[in-house]
């Protein structure tokens, strides 16, 4: 019956694409209709369901994902307040000398912007609203200017401290923990840190690839053009209110990464700052708060709602012992630990196609990464190789998040043809920095402190030993032991 | 009565909007609380956990009410305005309903003990762990509400 797990997998994107309904809802229709089949044939027993309302009691309960409102309500006070605003003509006058600025604007508000945003879904509608009139102006394409914004919210998957980093440092504790108790290759346990610490060095080459990009292409674009539009021009105090934003951004994002803060409690920080720089420059009237809170409840809710799909699927999905077939598979997977890596983040990226970034953390993730981690003694490694993925699978055109997100919030209708058109070059840029980072894994390192010692068992593990242990203890799901 | 009923949801909906600030706030607490007066950060952590729980439990339906969640709708959006209507509104139903039911009768004996025995946390004993798992009860009884309004309500004109 493991097969009914692949089914279910396979459905899910053909439900989705076929009805438009929402990811969450398809998810828990699938899970429903295995579920009553299963239980019904007596391919599963009827008390392993009864598990899921303690599984939604884990989500309500973990300390990580109360990081999720918090990060949702940052965004949505930087989409409300003029402080984007006020940053992303700051980084205009800074790049004046050239035509490209504005497209080099964009991309350093995505910078800096994206990883407080938490969600790529938010940093969309931020860049969206403050940066496509103003490329407008400054007589960029909308082609250009639309593939700009998609690059740009992207990159608070890989800069960290951004919430899929966050939620993905967490999946990966989980199957690492697995992995070690199934090898018996003990070594100090993946954290939220190390991810945020390996993802630093790739995302500083992709950053540095992407500003040469846009650098390129707005030069090739206007290359009459002038770096500031009349109207532009940064008043004295507005110098100053980017400059203290500047500074605290990138002071609390330096704080999450160095270890000095949680990632929750830098969250409300950052939140609780721009709530108060709004009361003090008096921006966040009662009509701005009441959209903020509505906003962070609505992006809030509906990533909740994956969550909770994801969980009631992965429930099923494991009640039909589909875990143990996929764990058999990449333990079969030849090449040594680079085959199974290059067949995972193939997987990834075909998901991507379907899914989005949390719903392949909630529902792949936890279902692929141990039985991979007992074959590649590398998590961090790993860990980045698949933020690169993710990152690419939400610029993926049609069903890229970034992407779909960015047409639909378009004053203007943009052809998905020219669009493709316009993020190829981005595109090739994430796969040279995935190549470089598959080709040379001490790329993830290069920011990590010194390794502790690893402890390995005597007599190492034969590839049928690790299978049989993987069969014995693969989780239920990574949030259900509460 | 779907008025009313309609009206119920969204008042309880929009009250919890607020709730994200004092979550806020107290998470932001913990940390001065911890290293600064070394008492009560904990305290503040749990509070704010079961005022997160009750926030999640609304912010499920009202992101169905604004049309938040994630759907890849490309392909769907050929359909016809009143096929479309249909699939949103029996869809929801379809795939909601029978899930909330099973969550709600499934979980009612466990929560309503904890209920009745005002639960505290496991590890810190501090009150208010019963409102989580009320905060789920919740969650599930307002996805159902709300998979029946969206049944009952009018039909879009042609």
């Amino acid at each position: 019956m493991a097969n009914a797990g692949f089914y279910m997998l396979a459905s899910v994107p053909v439900l989705l694409i076929a009805t438009g309904l929402p990811a969450f809802m398809i998810l828990i229709l699938v899970a429903t209709l295995f579920a009553a089949f299963g239980v019904l044939t007596g391919a599963m027993p009827y008390e392993l369901l009864e598990a899921l309302p303690q599984r939604i009691i884990g989500l309500l309960e973990t300390d990580l994902l109360q990081a999720l409102p918090l990060y949702v309500l940052m965004g949505a006070l930087l989409n409300r307040l003029p402080l984007a605003d006020i940053l992303f003509r700051a980084f205009t006058a800074l790049f004046a000398r050239t035509a490209a600025a504005p497209l080099l604007a964009a991309v350093g508000l995505g910078a800096m912007l994206a990883p407080m945003n938490g969600s790529v879904g938010a940093s969309v509608a931020t860049l969206s609203r403050i940066v496509l009139p103003r490329l407008h102006a400054h007589r960029v394409s909308n082609t250009q200017g639309l593939a700009a914004v998609c690059v740009a919210s992207t990159l608070g998957v890989v800069v960290p401290p951004s919430l899929v980093l966050i939620l993905l440092g967490d999946a990966m504790l989980n199957a690492h923990t697995i992995a070690m108790n199934i090898t018996g290759h003990i070594t100090r346990a993946i954290n939220t840190q190390d991810v945020f610490r390996g993802a630093l060095p790739p995302a500083a080459i992709f950053l540095v690839l992407t500003a040469f990009l846009a650098w390129r292409i707005g030069r090739r674009a206007s290359p009459a053009g002038t770096g500031v539009a009349p109207g532009e021009r940064m008043k004295k105090h507005e110098w100053a209110i980017a400059a203290a934003t500047l500074f605290f951004i990138v002071g609390l994002l330096a704080a999450v990464v160095a270890g000095y803060v949680y990632a929750v409690e830098a969250a409300a920080a950052g939140g609780m700052a721009l709530l108060a720089i709004g009361l003090v420059s008096r921006t966040l009237t009662g009509k701005v708060l009441g959209q903020v809170l509505r906003d962070t409840m609505a992006v809030t809710g509906a990533l909740f709602a994956l969550f909770i799909g994801a969980t009631t699927f992965t429930l099923v999905v494991r009640a039909f012992g589909t875990d143990q077939a996929i764990a058999g598979i990449i333990q079969r997977i030849p090449g040594g630990a680079l085959g199974p890596v290059l067949a995972v983040m193939l997987l990834l990226w075909l998901c991507a196609f379907a899914l989005d970034a949390f719903e392949i953390i909630f529902v792949v993730i936890p279902l692929v990464m141990p039985p991979l981690l007992t074959r590649v003694d590398d998590p961090v490694w790993v860990a980045v190789l698949a933020l690169l993925a993710l990152q690419s699978s939400f610029l993926l055109p049609p069903l890229g998040y970034a992407v779909m997100m960015a047409r639909t919030l378009s004053p203007v209708r943009v052809d998905l043809h020219a669009l493709v058109k316009a993020l190829l070059p981005f595109l090739a840029a994430q796969l040279v920095v995935l190549g470089l980072t598959v080709a040379f894994p001490v790329l993830s390192h290069l920011a990590l402190s010194a390794e502790p010692a690893a402890f390995s068992p005597k007599h190492p593990l034969t590839d049928r030993e690790i299978e049989q242990r993987l069969q014995q203890q693969l989780p239920a799901s990574p949030y259900s032991d509460h | 009565m779907r008025n009313f009923a309609d009206r119920a949801v969204a008042a309880a909906i929009a009250a919890g909007q607020w709730l994200v600030l004092p979550v806020s706030f107290l998470l932001f607490a913990q940390w001065p609380l911890r290293d600064l007066v070394n008492a009560y950060s904990i305290q503040a952590n749990d509070l704010a956990q079961w005022l997160f729980a009750l926030y999640v439990s609304l912010a499920l339906t009202f992101a169905t009410r604004e049309r938040a969640h994630l759907a890849a709708d490309a392909f769907a959006q050929r359909y016809s305005a009143a096929t479309r209507s249909r699939i949103a509104r029996f869809g929801a139903f379809l795939c909601v309903a029978p899930w909330a039911l099973f969550i709600l009768v499934v979980s009612a004996p466990a929560v309503w003990q904890s209920v009745r025995g005002l639960e505290n946390f496991p590890e810190t004993y501090n009150p208010g762990y019963f409102i989580i798992k009320a905060a789920m009860w919740l969650l599930a009884l307002l996805a159902l509400a709300q998979a029946v309004l969206g049944v009952l309500r009018p039909a879009p004109p042609r």
